[in-house]
């Protein structure tokens, strides 16, 4: 068993002096979003362009990014844990449900936060949208907005299953209808990080190769140096995305399909603005459910697997391999941000020996990135299967029966 | 089919005969992951902006091995990133 050197830059990590960016959108917290000419409420989002539109006048604009209003300094220097004022610990007690008081008419209006981020006034019709950074986990630091259409995610969709239909499942294919895709804001920590990493095992470089027994008894083999390999890396790792909710962050493809929507990561996230609700206006979104400390076991995964792949250029003399036995990883500091991230998702109900699992075909609201999950006909790609299987072992017999 | 089992064994080499049903096997899993894509997942380690000083290290050769059959070192996961090892605090 190797061992590991004591951990080294022994340096207590310093607190931050502000531990906590502040992220509202202060323009906002009367949750009324008004078009900077006209004053309209009617504004949503135009993905062609990625910027707000007011349904009155037409006048097109966008919030600022997050990148330029929160400094992002020199990740190396980061120390200790640096939260978002969006990304604070939910607090159970907080109710999905917030009363808004309206700035049109001041009647109160009721919005659940857990389905929606907005509300027509009642009384007014103002529209009302809650951006309030409350801390039950439905406002973020900053959003993503959708830059692909609707038309051209259904493209993508209808283009991804068309090279998968020959052995899907007979129902999906007749009740195929891309046009449902639905644009879902997704939950994610955002997460910059300052850390070190140690690994260490054994590698082992070829001597010698050379050739044992005779005849039909010959075997290749081998004479090895071994060595004990120990490695180090400081490094940062700049907007690693980790799912914040937790139902879509449990991937077991036994069981689920999230591993699809995982896939379609990365996302252009120094592109992100800050947070205005118009932005979800005609999609969904799911809130986050997931903390700090929830997160923290997936970030250092992630962390231990980048160190892991840094040094793999550092050990190419080991042309027999290297086996890890032992890795440590220190955290010198983080900064979260949370963010909704956009994602045009189809889902299929696809029930299979009495069990139903949902099949997603996502595609990335930014880059177009498209992965999904195509329920399969058995019978069919079975029956083809074992038909080339007859096939080949007709070729192989043929070959025999020649050869005797 | 015996006749040809015996050919097999007379004049060539039997597991030619597994051909068949490792390539009806090969053709169903194929198959199947590329409609599936249960294998598939944000490949972060090389998707991630990093910036990484200079690798450091120790090199110490502890043994030899002599005529083994193995043709890379036993248990390596060098390149399976993701696979964790004992972890030291």
């Amino acid at each position: 068993m190797t061992t590991l050197p004591p951990p080294g830059g022994a340096e207590a990590p310093l607190p931050p002096p502000d531990p906590t960016i502040d992220t509202r959108n202060e323009r906002l917290d009367d949750g009324v979003n008004r078009c900077p000419k006209c004053g309209a409420t009617e504004i949503q989002l135009r993905p062609s362009v990625g910027m707000l539109v007011c349904l009155f006048c037409r006048h097109e604009w966008a919030e600022a990014r997050l990148a330029e209003t929160v400094a992002d300094g020199d990740l190396a220097e980061l120390r200790g844990t640096t939260l978002g004022s969006g990304a604070t610990d939910i607090d159970a007690d907080v109710s999905s449900l917030i009363t808004m008081k309206c700035a049109g008419c001041a009647a109160e209006v009721v919005v659940n936060t857990a389905e929606q981020m907005g509300a027509r006034c009642h009384w007014c019709r103002h529209v009302l949208t809650v951006n309030e950074q409350v801390p039950n986990g439905a406002v973020p630091d900053a959003v993503l907005p959708f830059g692909i259409t609707h038309a051209a995610a259904v493209e993508k969709i209808r283009e991804f299953a068309g090279k998968r239909r020959t052995f899907a499942d007979r129902a999906f294919v007749r009740e195929f209808t891309p046009e449902n895709v639905v644009g879902v804001y997704m939950p994610y920590m955002v997460i910059d990080a300052n850390a070190s990493a140690d690994v260490a095992g054994f590698g082992e470089v070829e001597t010698r190769r050379y050739t044992r027994g005779t005849d039909d008894n010959k075997e290749t083999v081998y004479d090895a140096d071994i060595y004990e390999v120990h490695r180090h890396i400081d490094f940062t790792a700049d907007d690693l995305t980790i799912e914040a909710s937790a139902a879509r962050a449990l991937m077991d493809a036994s069981m689920n399909t999230n591993n699809i929507i995982n896939s379609i990561l990365p996302f252009d996230t120094e592109n992100a603005v800050k947070w205005n609700a118009s932005y979800l206006t005609g999609f969904t979104s799911e809130k986050r459910d997931q903390n700090v400390v929830e997160t923290t076991p997936e970030l250092e995964h992630q962390l231990l697997s980048i160190a892991r792949a840094q040094v793999e250029s550092s050990i190419g003399a080991y042309d027999r391999g290297v086996r890890w036995e032992r890795e440590r990883l220190q955290v010198h500091g983080t900064r979260w941000l949370t963010m909704y991230l956009p994602v045009w998702l189809y889902s299929y109900h696809h029930v299979e020996g009495g069990r139903g699992m949902v099949h997603y075909i996502a595609v990335n609201g930014r880059t177009g990135e498209v992965m999904g999950s195509v329920p399969i006909s058995t019978p069919r790609l079975l029956a083809a299967a074992i038909s080339v299987g007859f096939v080949l072992e007709g070729v192989v017999l043929a070959i025999l029966a020649a050869a005797g | 089919m015996s006749a040809m089992l015996l050919a097999a064994n007379d004049s060539g080499p039997i597991w030619l005969l597994l051909l068949g049903p490792a390539a009806g096997g090969g053709f169903y899993y194929g198959w199947w992951r590329f409609y599936r894509n249960t294998d598939k997942s944000h490949a972060f380690e090389r998707e991630t902006r990093v910036q990484a000083k200079p690798i450091t290290g120790q090199d110490a050769k502890v043994d030899e091995v002599r005529g083994t059959r193995r043709s890379s070192i036993d248990g390596a996961n060098h390149g399976n990133h993701r696979e964790r090892v004992q972890r030291v605090e």
